[in-house]
């Protein structure tokens, strides 16, 4: 069963500014779908297609077995939205607007939010406009999971979150697919689609360019490791290790990026006495290198 | 749901217009007694008979007159029209601009459902501001001498009052609607506004230009004498006009993209 399926979508916004040119997208049912990509890639377009905000240029989309165009309110009954900016006016306070939201739902979520709201340490009975940054991502949150949909579309689900927070995004996540929830959320945080994903796409000028499981996300992807030993440390056994490129030696520090295994850089430290050993995460914008690097080779 | 959500958002400014709208009528019926006096009739002679029909202000001797040149001519249709482009320019145009339309529609809600029920929370609003003046000028009647104006002509010329509101809402409401910005709704309701209300008075004194007046909303407001003889052909104008406009601007807004 597929959730949600794209075939050929073309977006096309005024003075020729392109939002998709043929994208091809399959999410299956009870998966977690990151979807990443630099910005302006078209990750919202696709994003506010699924919803039918914007119309496609071309191409077919189908979410849940539904035409989001043809037959949206039916489709939005079943789906939980975060938007990207999640914006909503300020007066009114986090209740009041949750009530209402739940209202239009013919009341489902009424029940659940207040107690979504305490496990993300909200506060419902501040007016909106009050909140700090994290505090409005929380109440999109709420709005999103509390009906629990059968589809949740998250676009930048943990901006603003500290990390306590954004355990927490994980929990509920991971409670969405217990019972059988398809997640499908755009991401530039790398640890939270390791977390939680089991695929990730990466989409580039509006094409998606792979798919690959998390974990050979992980294994294509590029660390930046700085090793500082307690004595000079010789440049040539760090040298030529495998996947253990860019290797520069100054003093006791060893800088170099690593791909892949960490053994043996790991087994070469151990000869030492090793003072620091930092691994930064991947980073995002090196893994879209990466696969971007290929592409360009390619054509 | 929507529709009670609209006036909901619209709870701090309605009865201020509501006042205002009624206060309004109260103090020009307030003036009639004394604007019976001979020396008044005189004094308006005075004027150029142009610059006063410019104001509406053609008939001041009968009450029916006096209350279409003041009241019903100029003050009232001022306010409703400022109050109706307003709303008619939030009803979709406004959150959409603010970036929180989008919340709504990511919800089981149509987006033609969303249209008419905005468009029917201005309606509603609009009858409000019009039974209360009706209501202001019907308690009024008897103390500020103004029984030569029917009740049913009272009633009639409030319901045109509100058409004429319905009209200029929905030339700005679908104006929002089709293009999503609440500018283009404002200027879009001014402009048929002013036109308007300038076709009807300004224009048709010069020659070769009373043609205008057939199609000024205004004319289609006040034309004829409501206010003596019932609702006029210019209130089935109103709400045709009022009707094909927020068809047109709801079926775009189905169709276009959100902003």
């Amino acid at each position: 069963m597929t959730a949600i399926s794209t075939r050929g979508l073309v977006k096309t916004y005024g003075r020729g500014r392109r939002g998709l040119a043929g994208l091809d997208l399959q999410v299956e049912s009870g998966e977690v779908y990151g979807y990443l990509g630099p910005n302006g890639a078209g990750k919202s377009t696709t994003i506010r297609i699924l919803l039918d905000l914007i119309r496609p240029t071309g191409g077919e989309v189908s979410v849940l077995g539904l035409d989001p165009r043809r037959d949206g309110v039916e489709l939005r009954r079943r789906i939980g939205y975060l938007a990207g900016d999640f914006v909503v006016a300020g007066r009114q306070t986090g209740r009041q607007l949750l009530a209402y939201l739940s209202g239009l739902r013919g009341g489902r979520g009424r029940d659940r939010f207040a107690q979504l709201a305490h496990r993300l340490d909200l506060d419902l009975d501040r007016p909106i406009r009050g909140l700090s940054k994290g505090n409005r991502q929380k109440v999109g949150l709420v709005q999103a999971f509390m009906h629990e949909p059968e589809l949740l579309v998250l676009d930048e689900p943990t901006s603003g979150l500290d990390p306590f927070l954004q355990q927490e995004f994980v929990h509920l996540v991971r409670e969405a697919t217990a019972r059988g929830a398809t997640v499908f959320m755009s991401s530039h945080v790398m640890s939270e689609v390791q977390q939680t994903a089991d695929r990730v796409g990466i989409i580039r000028d509006g094409r998606l360019i792979t798919v690959e499981s998390v974990h050979s996300l992980r294994e294509h992807a590029v660390r930046s490791v700085t090793l500082t030993l307690a004595g000079p440390a010789p440049a040539d056994e760090f040298q030529g290790l495998p996947g253990f490129t860019d290797v520069t030696v100054t003093g006791a520090t060893v800088r170099g990026r690593l791909a892949g295994h960490t053994d043996e850089l790991v087994k070469a430290a151990a000869r030492h006495t090793v003072v620091d050993l930092l691994c930064e995460e991947p980073d995002l914008d090196e893994i879209f290198f990466h696969f971007y690097g290929d592409q360009h080779v390619a054509a | 749901m929507l529709l009670l959500r609209a006036l909901w958002e619209n709870r701090r400014s309605l009865p201020g217009w509501t006042v205002a709208i009624a206060g309004v009528g109260l103090m020009y019926a307030a003036f009639w007694p004394s604007m019976r006096t001979p020396e008044m009739s005189k004094a308006l002679a005075a004027y150029p008979q142009d610059m006063l029909a410019a104001f509406n202000m053609s008939d001041l001797t009968s009450a029916a007159g006096y209350l279409g040149s003041t009241v019903y001519g100029l003050m009232a249709p001022l306010l409703i029209a400022v109050f109706a482009i307003t709303w008619g320019a939030r009803a979709v145009a406004g959150d959409e601009g603010e970036g929180t339309l989008d919340l709504i529609l990511a919800h089981p809600v149509g987006r033609l459902t969303l249209a008419l029920q905005r468009f029917a929370a201005l309606l509603a609003g609009l009858v409000v501001v019009g039974a209360a003046l009706l209501a202001a000028m019907l308690a009024v009647r008897g103390a500020a001498q103004l029984g030569d104006v029917p009740v049913g002509g009272l009633v009639a010329m409030n319901l045109q009052l509100v058409l004429l509101g319905a009209c200029l809402g929905a030339v700005a409401f679908a104006a929002g609607a089709a293009t999503g910005s609440r500018a283009v709704a404002l200027g879009a309701g001014a402009v048929v506004a002013v036109v308007g209300y300038l076709a009807n008075s300004v224009m048709p004194m010069v020659d070769g230009l009373s043609w205008t007046r057939n199609g000024s909303i205004f004319h289609w407001y006040l034309g004829g004498s409501p206010m003596l003889d019932g609702l006029q052909p210019g209130a089935a104008a109103l709400a045709a006009t009022a009707v094909l406009l927020v068809l047109a601007g709801s079926f775009v807004f189905t169709r276009r993209d959100i902003g």
